[in-house]
């Protein structure tokens, strides 16, 4: 059976803490290079942000495009361009009104566009339009919201899955925002909303896997018989299909945006948010995967209870002279990845026979 | 069981449609946002009052911005642009052609005033007839230029027939006068006018007010500590309440306080006490309403500084038509991009899930149709604006709500690999997957709860979205997805053809090695 086979079937047989060891320490890595490029470099805030200069002119037959054209000499191409009240241009762009020069080459390209003189094209500096106190409520309703999701996770799971939910989230932002950082791209309100879905979009994965998980935590005929650890495995290879579809599905119209509508069709403004939401989406599904996952098997482990089971398991493998993944393999049976839990709601009721995968329920003729 | 799924079907379906059908018929449309379709600007600029004390600085200009951006969004959620140009505020509002509305919007720009009470005055001013009876006495002409102290207060003056004043028009309503201001009901009427005295307390005074129930519905306004509110405040305060020349007692023995916007008194009460220290709680026999709308009033109207009638043709202040910042040809693109993304994505579900993709898709377009439902009605009626940002978020929203269906099948194909019968599968993962996704998307909702009742701007528009698009997907995946689950596993040809819905047989489910051992 091929790879691609086995995944469509759900019979994967990929060992997570294996990879874990390595995805940690790209994740680290990329956490750290994020930091490290907002702490030098900072972030590109847009026009929004932090306010630039704003031309007037008028301008009776003029289209955007060739003002869009005209700026694109000046190195002013990302410039909001607008007709008010019919026939006077405005251009918004990011420059310092105090930048005397770069404002009179704008003013210049504009005249000639218009076909007036520089003194027909007024400047004047603009203020934010993304007050500080936006950002201030904002950044606010995101510590509330982190405290109730936490409590939320914490009364339907416990507190080591919020804490590893979290975690991923804010690896999935920080990550996201360093490649802002790094590659200097601009942050504008829409990229704001952009790093907002995925936030929402990561911890809503990263629920998604943990629910699997704890399917089988708890009704899996491993329990007590493998590690925390290992039946997160089991879990997580049942999940990965799920995991690996709704990112193609989420991706697709992301990537159909980025390339017809930026690449072919030109539009700029598309990009900004399309680059986000990509990088977004990709790390989201990653995380979930490889820092919630092993965050949240990395505590269970240390809980008494798991670190029992582990002395026990340990114990026994080394009477038997072996390692513990042997002695966990006896219990599960030679593939890690047949899928032992029932998933619906009935738990599985008779012990299973060691070695041999769970014998199909005879059928009833009827529920209920 | 069949039945029942049966009408559940044909019920979400006849919603969506009529639904759609209703929206159609009384023409509710999306409202687009100001990148995309652009709208009205209103220009404001500042009165150039020559008593002024202090020169107008970029720091007034950045509160009033502030204060017009909250105001805008205490209306809705439509994601307006306020901006200081130069000594300009541009307010620009997306999807408005009528430019009275904006300016409606955009609402008071005269600043919030404080005055002392003189005397209540009858609405139209007359005067009383002479000793031989004669009524043609002419009106009191002019009030007294006030002889102001230190405070910027004046005692009342004396010695005019109060009731003969006539009505103070906008150009007289100077702080540093006496004006004589009338005060309406709700329907516009004038019942009564109050001569007011001067005072240099305005509404930049003010920290915040807030209406709350305590007995009975009241006003608490707070203000900023210091010389220009609270300190300010107690010294008219301790003259109303003593009954002074500066504030004559009234009828209930003390001074009252006039609260002034825009040449209209607002607001009356009596001064209770002598020392407030910036703590002052209104109240007035006020219904919910009235005690909101003066909190409003307070909160939002509280310019620091005055700007010139958009509405008067003479004045610089203007209002006009804006274009999209964004071309059309950006929209397009957005457009055929989001039509392109759906079709892989119908091509791809399809292939993967075959029968199953197909009912995923169909749910999709059921949770689509209802949000373009809701989106186009909130659009008529909140101002809900939808930026290209906006448009995106609906378009990633597409994958996320297909998430439901993958978990659901995914499950399905678990079931079907330990052996169960398919038709049973069909019926039992629904509620196991259904947990897993309700859990999900509710901790969406709670997400976008908290940030639509914290934040504000476009973060508030965002969080909408968000919340809308978890309700919607538990919604079409309940009321969608689980009918034709349970009608498939009615179907006897499907059963016998698993690969229809993209299932394996059971044999090709289980490994040939498992079974050997």
């Amino acid at each position: 059976m091929s790879r691609l086979q086995r995944l469509l079937r759900n019979q994967t047989k990929v060992d997570f803490p294996e990879l874990w060891k390595t995805t940690l320490k790209v994740s680290a890595a990329l956490v750290l290079i994020s930091v490290v490029a907002l702490l030098v470099r900072g972030v590109n805030l847009g026009i929004e942000f932090e306010g630039g200069t704003v031309w007037e002119a008028s301008a009776p037959d003029v289209s955007t495009a060739d003002v869009r054209d005209a700026l694109r000499g000046v190195g002013q191409a990302d410039a909001k361009i607008q007709f008010v009240g019919g026939d006077v241009l405005r251009v918004r762009a990011e420059l310092d009104a105090t930048d005397a020069t770069s404002v009179a080459e704008v003013s210049l390209a504009l005249a000639n566009l218009t076909g007036q003189t520089v003194d027909d094209v007024s400047f004047n500096s603009i203020s934010a339009s993304w007050g500080n106190e936006i950002t201030d409520k904002a950044i606010r309703a995101l510590i509330v919201f982190f405290i109730v999701v936490a409590i939320y996770i914490t009364l339907t799971q416990e507190w080591r899955m919020a804490l590893a939910a979290l975690v991923a989230v804010a690896h999935d932002i920080v990550i996201t925002v360093g490649i802002y950082s790094l590659f200097q791209l601009e942050v504008t309100p829409a990229t704001v909303i952009a790093f907002l879905t995925i936030m929402g979009y990561s911890l809503y994965d990263t629920l998604v896997v943990f629910d699997k998980n704890r399917d089988y935590q708890r009704r899996s005929a491993l329990v007590g018989r493998a590690t925390y650890t290992r039946i997160m495995n089991t879990a997580l290879n049942t999940v990965l299909l799920r995991s690996v579809n709704t990112t193609i599905t989420s991706v697709l119209p992301v990537l159909s945006m980025l390339i017809i509508g930026t690449l072919v069709l030109g539009a700029v403004t598309l990009a900004e948010f399309a680059v986000a939401l990509l990088i977004g989406l990709l790390v989201g599904t990653y995380s979930s995967l490889f820092v919630a996952a092993p965050a949240a098997a990395w505590l269970k482990e240390r809980q008494p209870e798991f670190v029992e089971l582990r002395d026990r398991l340990e114990a026994r493998a080394q009477s038997r002279g072996t390692s513990v993944h042997e002695v966990e393999d006896v219990a599960v049976g030679p593939s890690p990845s047949r899928p032992a839990a029932p998933s619906s709601d009935r738990p599985a009721r008779r012990p299973p026979q060691a070695g041999t995968a769970i014998p199909p329920r005879p059928r009833k003729r009827k529920r209920r | 069981m069949s039945r029942r799924s049966l009408v559940s079907l044909v019920f979400i379906l006849a919603l969506a449609a009529g639904l759609l059908a209703a929206s159609l018929a009384v023409g509710n449309r999306p409202l687009l946002g100001l990148d995309l379709k652009g709208g009205v600007e209103v220009v404001l600029v500042p009165e150039d009052d020559p008593d002024r004390p202090v020169a107008i600085t970029q720091g007034d200009l950045d509160t009033a911005v502030s204060i017009i951006r909250d105001r805008i969004d205490g209306l809705g959620v439509a994601e307006p642009d306020v901006t200081r140009q130069g000594r300009r505020v541009v307010v620009q509002l997306p999807g408005i052609s009528d430019q009275q509305r904006a300016i409606d919007i955009v609402g008071q720009t005269a600043e919030l005033r404080f005055r002392p009470v003189c005397a209540e005055l009858f609405a139209e001013p007359f005067a009383l007839p002479d000793a031989e009876g004669n009524a043609e006495v002419p009106l009191a002409p002019q009030l007294p230029d006030p002889a102001l102290d230190v405070r910027g207060l004046a005692p009342c003056p004396t010695g005019i027939d109060y009731n003969s004043l006539e009505t103070s028009t906008s150009a007289e309503d100077e702080l540093n006068r006496f004006v004589v201001l009338p005060q309406r009901d709700a329907n516009g009427e004038v019942t009564s006018r109050l001569l007011l005295g001067p005072s240099a307390l305005t509404g930049a005074g003010l920290s915040g007010a807030d209406s709350s129930y305590r007995n009975e519905f009241v006003v608490d306004a707070t203000f900023k500590g210091g010389d220009d509110g609270a300190n300010k405040f107690d010294e008219i305060a301790i003259e109303c309440f003593s009954g002074t020349a500066y504030c004559p007692p009234g009828a209930e023995g003390r001074g009252r306080l006039a609260i002034v916007v825009d040449g209209n008194v607002r607001s009356a009460p009596v001064v209770n006490a002598a020392n407030f220290d910036g703590q002052v709680v209104i109240s007035g026999r006020f219904s919910e309403q009235e005690a909101d709308d003066l909190a409003l009033v307070l909160r939002y109207g509280a310019l620091p500084i005055e700007f010139q009638d958009p509405t008067d043709p003479q004045s610089d202040s203007t209002s006009r038509a804006v274009s999209a910042t964004i071309g059309g040809d950006s929209l397009r693109a957005g457009v055929i991009a989001g039509i392109v993304g759906l079709a892989l994505v119908f091509l791809f579900m399809v292939g993967m899930y075959r029968l199953l993709g197909l009912i995923a898709m169909l749910s999709l377009g059921v949770s689509a149709t209802l949000l373009w439902v809701i989106v186009a009605w909130l659009g008529e009626t909140q101002d809900l604006a939808l930026t290209l940002a906006g448009v995106t978020g609906l378009i990633v929203s597409i994958g996320v709500s297909l998430d439901s269906n993958v978990v659901y099948f995914e499950h399905l194909k678990e079931d079907v690999a330990t052996g169960r019968a398919l038709r049973s599968s069909l019926e039992l993962s629904f509620p196991a997957a259904f947990r897993t996704i309700f859990r999900a998307n509710f901790a969406s909702l709670i997400a976008a709860v908290i940030l639509y009742w914290l934040s504000a701007g476009s973060v508030r528009g965002f969080a909408l979205m968000l919340g809308l698009a978890s309700v919607l997907d538990l919604v079409a995946t309940y009321f969608f997805l689980r009918p034709c689950a349970q009608l498939m596993s009615r179907s006897p040809s499907l059963m016998a053809h698993p690969h229809r819905i993209g299932l394996p047989t059971r044999e090709e489910a289980i490994p040939a090695g498992a079974e050997a051992s």
